[in-house]
């Protein structure tokens, strides 16, 4: 860590700064703004400052609550599932085996689908008339009637989140082998000469070393699943009875009903929340360097 | 030796079997849903394998108003060009921010953080105005330009987590050898970091080839991208499952097709950065 | 807040006139009645435009309108209707004589978010000159200085009188109850689909009353294979977006209105609604089943009725040839049918009105009504058009228009897009699964629509 004083790290950083300023800045500013107005365009003549009465409404909304729970389970069940999945592809893409740049290209085609795709993709695979889904599970008699996975306020929200886990899958998986491969190998060799088992040479070896990525990569994909809209909105709008319906999804939905200021003000109250999670993070990042 | 075989059975194919399974059934099912005449999707018996076999969704794609090949063309291009420009930022940033310690550091890095927590859905007007001003409306730039402010900071974050998992003890030794901090970087560094940039590489592709919010704000029909191309098969009389099916296996095979080769890279980095040994 | 109701009366009243008219007026009101027309309302006008000609009377124009481009918006709900938008627009181009371009540019539907990406981008000022349509984002347009006024334009065009006066109001009552922001262009009336083939089996005839209506669901509803299980429901539900119009039948059937969603009646309609559903009249599926699903299902033979507009029609016919018909929505103690809308607008922002005028009123009543109404299967608003023989002769126009009479659209104000998109798809999932009473769920529908 170079701690003179040296122009170059603001040059280094000025391309990617002037980018995100040039662009970001003025809209970012102009929904904090507006989370404090009565910002409701289908109403224009009525806007004003209303202070903090747009985040007083969100916490006496019981469908903020409702979303904010749910927003909380996604991203716990979402974000560790793909995390766990996402770890064991990437190890075994790391080990070798005939084919693997095939499995390694054709493992990364739930990222590659359009989000317009996978939400009816999926919505498809598990309708519950004639999807494919029910039709196995008819087949293997696991079930004997035909499950509206969809239509249900109980199977609804798993469901969304299977599609969630599919779709992170490869992030995970590519990223964190990425970081494998930074790996030393020594390191390995010495302990196969300790006699160290595999369990042990994963828990003391490869995740210590790549867990700077590890913490990176979910801390990134937490915010990323957390709000994310088009997977849920695509396949059931939020429905039914709100059961999938996330944080995001409500911000959308009010956003696009152009009710801003109170979609701004919940968008706030959601960053903040995030910003929560990354605190650990951000200062185990910082006391290391001291 | 017999035993060897049965544990890298037990422990590399089979829950590599398991897992593809789960990945890869959506795209079968997308794949053969492509192929299968209107009237076997909605049969009371569900079909694995076609009966019929058409491939008259893809002769649709590319000869009706849909214009698929234009909106290949197009996010392509979108995807390559925001793909330079946010890696190419964002590894320099990177190093910066994990190289020096300057003014300013942790407050930069945390609104990179935050950046990305805001719904775009809340930005899409004062946006809008901004490309319009900027005479970008309508352009491919302006998409680069608005992808590149939500994958910069997340690139930032991740080559960030990277480059603190390497060693830096050789880039070390060559600062004491008397190179520079330039030399030391496109040497040591960057053959190093090779699999990770590859990564974020891809990571900026995927993104900004599935964008749709912005896509469909900034484009009109000469400059749309393939999420536009495809959520426009869907309209108020219900989805073309045909041409939406077939639209989206053209999409993913190319792009597999790309990660194949560049997925060599993930290994080649390894022995050309000179780590091992 | 003005409530801008569709009065069942006065639209049953209108578009029975307006039927009538169509049919005396006979085929061609091209040609004669136009001179005579222009002549009378060209005293009225501002002096702004006398739009006179049209491409096929081929007399020469005012010159008045300048050669110039125009940005037109649009929506295809599939390929081949993107195809017949781009041909009408050749059209249009190559024989309007006047030198104005029409630049087409087309944008998903996107589940109805047309609307908002509309709207954002003309906040944000873009310059698209005129859009396709929907009535339920007027308010939000006008209420924003977004919409160019129409009604001098209307009052000068010589075709006015091709579309019925109480089209016009309804434009009107979506709008700021003074003036016409947006021009007519078609519209489709929703009708009962059933099996004539599966009524046979249960023995029932073409229901007559809302009462009958419910018993042939329950009817309908059967086991054909003797496994214990329904095999063909009553009746195709949508509990997902886009409900709310066949359960506006449900509403009005039982006597109750959209004026006041918590009467006893309008309970008893929510009533029905949740009883079909808890009896199993309907697919399982039914809360999320969308457009898509309702005509699947009913394509694929798993519901005997399902309720839907002529845009589907088509398909119907090659699937099922002869054995689909239609009926309109029966009548109980009231009856209401949702009419489905689609019409155009001109932006303030655009610079040569006149000249998109001269386009909006090609769709509406002149060869582009003609090509779009003839290739969708949609209503046309042109009384001239809708006399033509192909309309006339079509059993699923027919129970379109004998639909018109009752027909209505939930009432159109600022809250109604978040009230459609969101709330009554999701309020009336909670009364279906039972967590809320009918009671409670109108009385929430109530609040949400008229807040």
């Amino acid at each position: 860590m170079v701690k003179k004083r040296t122009i170059w790290p603001y040059v280094l950083v000025a391309p990617a700064v002037f980018i995100i300023l040039c662009v970001v800045f003025i809209p970012v500013i102009n929904a904090i703004i507006m989370s404090f107005q009565n910002y409701d365009l289908r109403r224009p003549k009525e806007i004003a400052f209303n202070g903090f009465s747009n985040y007083a409404a969100a916490c006496r909304d019981p469908l903020f609550w409702g979303s904010l729970t749910r927003t909380i389970i996604w991203v716990v069940c979402g974000v560790g599932f793909q995390f766990l999945f996402g770890f064991i592809l990437a190890l075994l893409l790391n080990k070798e085996f005939k084919g693997r740049g095939v499995v390694r290209a054709v493992s990364m085609i739930p990222w590659v689908t359009p989000g317009v795709l996978i939400g009816l993709m999926w919505r498809w695979i598990y309708d519950g008339n004639f999807g494919v889904l029910n039709d196995l599970l008819l087949k293997v008699h696991f079930i004997t009637d035909k499950i509206p996975f969809l239509s249900q306020v109980t199977t609804a929200f798993p469901s969304v989140i299977v599609t969630i886990i599919w779709q992170g899958i490869p992030f995970f998986a590519l990223m964190l082998l990425a970081a494998l491969q930074g790996v030393s190998t020594d390191i390995y060799e010495a302990s196969d000469i300790d006699g160290a088992s595999a369990w042990q040479k994963l828990i003391l070896i490869t995740i210590p070393s790549i867990k700077n990525t590890i913490f990176v990569t979910a801390l990134l994909r937490i915010i990323w699943v957390a709000n994310s809209v088009d997977v849920i909105f695509n396949m059931t709008e939020g429905g039914p009875a709100y059961s999938t319906q996330t944080l995001s999804v409500y911000i959308f939905n009010k956003g696009n009903a152009l009710n801003l200021g109170y979609a701004s003000a919940m968008a706030l109250l959601m960053a903040v929340l995030l910003l929560f999670v990354a605190v650990p993070y951000l200062k185990m990042n910082f006391k290391e360097e001291v | 030796m017999k035993q060897v075989d049965m544990k890298k059975i037990f422990c590399v194919y089979l829950p590599l079997i398991v897992i593809l399974l789960f990945i890869l059934f959506p795209f079968y099912w997308t794949l053969i849903t492509s192929v299968k005449p209107e009237d076997e999707l909605y049969g009371t018996v569900v079909t694995y394998w076609p009966r019929a076999f058409t491939l008259e969704s893809y002769r649709k794609l590319f000869t009706t108003t849909v214009n698929f090949f234009g909106a290949i063309k197009n996010s392509f291009l979108v995807a390559t060009m925001t793909t330079l420009v946010s890696l190419t930022a964002s590894t320099l940033a990177a190093y910066a921010f994990s190289r020096y310690q300057f003014a300013g550091r942790k407050i930069l890095m945390c609104t990179f953080l935050c950046n990305n927590m805001f719904p775009t859905v809340l930005l899409l007007i004062p946006l809008y105005s901004i490309m319009r001003k900027m005479g970008l409306l309508y352009t491919p730039t302006s998409l680069v330009l608005s992808y590149t402010t939500f994958t910069i900071p997340f690139s930032v974050w991740l080559l960030l987590g990277f480059l603190n998992d390497l060693p830096m003890s050789l880039e070390e030794a060559a600062l004491v050898d008397g190179c520079n901090r330039g030399v030391a970087f496109v040497r040591i560094i960057l053959p190093i970091l090779g699999p990770c940039l590859v990564a974020t590489g891809v990571y900026i592709f995927m993104t900004s080839w599935n964008e749709y919010t912005f896509a469909v704000m900034f484009t009109n029909a000469e400059t749309r991208t393939i999420p536009v191309a495809l959520k426009s098969l869907i309209g108020q009389l219900g989805v073309q499952w045909d041409l939406l099916t077939a639209g989206g296996i053209i999409t993913i095979i190319p792009v597999c097709i790309m990660f194949f080769f560049a997925q060599k890279r993930l290994v080649e980095g390894l022995t050309a950065g000179a780590v091992k040994g | 807040m003005k409530q801008r109701l569709l009065g069942k009366k006065t639209m049953a009243i209108a578009m029975a006139a307006l039927m009538a008219a169509g049919t005396m007026t006979g085929c061609s009101a091209g040609g004669k009645e136009n001179t005579e027309t222009a002549e009378t309302t060209k005293k009225e006008t501002t002096g702004a435009v006398t739009a006179t000609s049209t491409a096929k009377d081929g007399q020469a124009s005012t010159g008045e309108i300048k050669p110039c481009t125009i940005k037109f918006r649009y929506w295809a709900d599939n390929t081949d209707y993107s195809q017949l938008m781009q041909d009408i627009i050749k059209k249009f181009n190559a024989e309007n004589g006047k030198g104005i371009t029409v630049v087409g540019e087309e944008t998903p539907w996107d589940g109805g978010a047309y609307s908002e990406n509309l709207f954002n981008a003309k906040m944000g000022g873009g310059d698209i000159d005129c859009a396709t349509w929907k009535l339920t984002s007027t308010p939000l347009f006008v209420n924003n200085d977004l919409l160019a006024d129409l009604t001098p334009f209307i009052d000068a065009w010589d075709k006015k009188s091709d579309i019925d006066e109480n089209i016009y109001n309804i434009m009107v009552e979506a709008g700021d109850m003074e003036r016409v922001y947006v021009m007519p262009w078609n519209i489709q009336v929703l009708y009962v689909y059933y099996r004539p083939s599966i009524f046979k089996k249960a023995g029932i005839e073409v229901p007559k009353t809302y009462e009958e209506f419910l018993e042939a669901i329950e009817k309908c509803t059967m086991d054909t294979n003797g496994d214990g299980k329904t095999d063909v429901y009553g009746f195709g539900m949508r509990g997902a977006k886009g409900g709310q119009e066949p359960w506006g039948s449900f509403v009005n059937g039982r006597g109750g209105s959209f004026k006041d969603l918590t009467t006893p009646e309008a309970v008893q309609g929510m009533q029905d609604f949740v009883d079909v559903y808890k009896k199993g009249y309907v697919p399982p599926t039914a809360i999320s089943d969308g457009f898509s699903e309702i005509i699947a299902n009913f394509k694929s033979g798993l519901t005997a009725m399902t309720i839907h507009h002529t845009g589907s029609s088509k398909d119907m016919e090659k699937v099922f040839g002869d054995d689909v018909s239609a009926f309109p929505f029966p009548t109980g103690k009231g009856q209401w049918t949702s009419m489905g809308d689609t019409e155009t607008v001109i932006f303030n922002s655009c610079e040569n009105k006149a000249a998109a005028f001269e386009w909006v009123s090609y769709l509406a009543a002149g060869e582009g009504q003609k090509m779009w109404c003839e290739g969708t299967g949609n209503v046309p608003v042109s009384k001239s058009i809708q006399a033509s023989d192909f309309f006339q002769n079509n059993r699923f126009m027919k129970a379109s228009i004998d639909g018109q009479g009752y027909a209505g659209i939930v009432p159109i104000l600022d809250t109604t897009t978040e009230w459609i998109s969101s709330l009554w798809p999701n309020t009336v999932s909670q009364a279906l699964t039972g967590s809320i009473t009918p009671e409670q769920c109108m009385r929430t529908l109530q609040d949400g629509l008229y807040q």
